[in-house]
């Protein structure tokens, strides 16, 4: 990366804490439009830079450019927005443009079950807390944010950070990735000795599918992985269960009067 | 060929402006909401990865963060519904005196 094109990509990223400096919410002193110009140009800066980084543009370009538009602005409303419902809606839409990216880099199956399990199970669930939760009108600690400006200055030097050594990724890395991906080695999922026939289709199936690519590389080499994961759901099941529910009492039970004056000096926790 | 590093740069963007609403939000919902948006981050750093050294690693590392975050979510919330009971607040002062 020349000299040059770091210090366009400082420029965005400067403008771009600028802008979300100015949109995170502040009481009266929040300015979305100003933050919003900000951010606009921000996003402009962004993609001189990457164009630059862009070397054979095909097709895909477009969409790249359009997805990530939309993951950034929605990222942008997910940490700004006043109200939690929002904030959560908007992720569901980064959730999708992320995915959308997943799909550009031909990770289709990681890409579909990210959308099942965010914006269907993870977020529904964010969303029922947040209705539980309600609250009539904006409270005071959602109109105000914890120190706006050092955690600006300190997201946006690491983002710089990262990003600078993320764009000097060499091009000639990637050359023939896709073909890679393509002759990868064959996978004996079922051993058959007598018929040839199987093998054949079975890596013609390996070269055309994602899922399947993916299946035998979670099943063979990340089974351990797997395994624990599992348990790791179960665990955050019975611990879910075991912070949330609500101790009744026995049936018949009556607790004896506490004696007098000590009414009011214990609270029950519920 | 592309270089790929167009999607790592966004990758690291979705990951700081989760880390900026961590730092700066103070609704317990919203703070892991932007825990979720550096897990995208980091998935489409890592399937990035993926696609730059030519194999499916990447990927199920992927899988396996969505089961973290499935985790993470569901403990998460059955503790803030605990708090909320405890003080009626989902602000985050609201327990401040747990820093010592």
């Amino acid at each position: 990366m020349t000299p040059e094109t770091a210090y366009l990509l400082y420029f965005a990223f400067a403008l771009g804490g600028a802008g979300v400096y100015f949109l995170l919410p502040r009481g009266e002193a929040t300015k979305p439009a100003i933050g919003a110009l900000f951010g606009l140009g921000s996003l402009i800066a962004l993609a001189l830079v990457l164009s630059t980084r862009i070397i054979t543009p095909d097709h895909t370009t477009y969409y790249f450019y359009l997805f990530s538009t939309i993951a950034i602005a929605g990222a942008v409303r997910v940490i700004t927005h006043p109200r939690p419902v929002y904030s959560a809606l908007y992720f569901i839409l980064v959730v999708i443009a992320v995915s959308a990216l997943l799909v550009l880099l031909e990770a289709e199956f990681l890409a579909v079950a990210a959308i099942i399990v965010y914006a269907g199970a993870i977020m529904v669930t964010y969303l029922f807390v947040i209705m539980l939760a309600q609250q009539t009108s904006t409270p005071h600690y959602d109109s105000r944010s914890r120190e706006p400006l050092l955690a600006v200055m300190a997201g946006f030097v690491l983002m710089a950070a990262i990003a600078t050594r993320s764009a000097d990724i060499a091009p000639s890395q990637v050359a023939g990735a896709s073909t890679a991906l393509n002759n990868a080695s064959p996978i004996v999922l079922v051993s058959d000795d007598a018929s040839g026939d199987s093998s054949t289709t079975m890596d013609e199936a390996l070269s055309s599918s994602n899922t399947l690519l993916v299946g035998a590389s979670v099943m063979t080499k990340y089974v351990v992985v797997l395994e624990i994961s599992g348990i790791l759901l179960l665990v955050s099941m019975v611990g879910a269960i075991a912070l949330s529910r609500k101790r009744v009492p026995m049936e018949g039970y009556r607790p004896t009067a506490p004696p007098l004056g000590q009414i009011g000096k214990e609270v029950e926790p519920y | 060929m592309n270089s790929l590093a167009e999607y790592s740069v966004i990758s690291a963007i979705l990951f700081a402006l989760g880390l900026v609403g961590f730092m700066t939000r103070r609704n317990l919902i919203v703070i892991f909401l932007s825990t979720e948006l550096m897990f995208q981050g980091i998935v489409l750093n890592v399937v990035t990865y993926a696609r730059l050294h030519g194999n499916t690693d990447g990927q199920a590392f992927g899988l396996f963060m969505l089961v973290i975050a499935a985790v993470e979510a569901g403990l998460a919330l059955g503790m803030i519904v605990l708090l909320y009971r405890r003080r009626g607040t989902l602000d985050a002062e609201a327990w401040s005196f747990m820093q010592g």
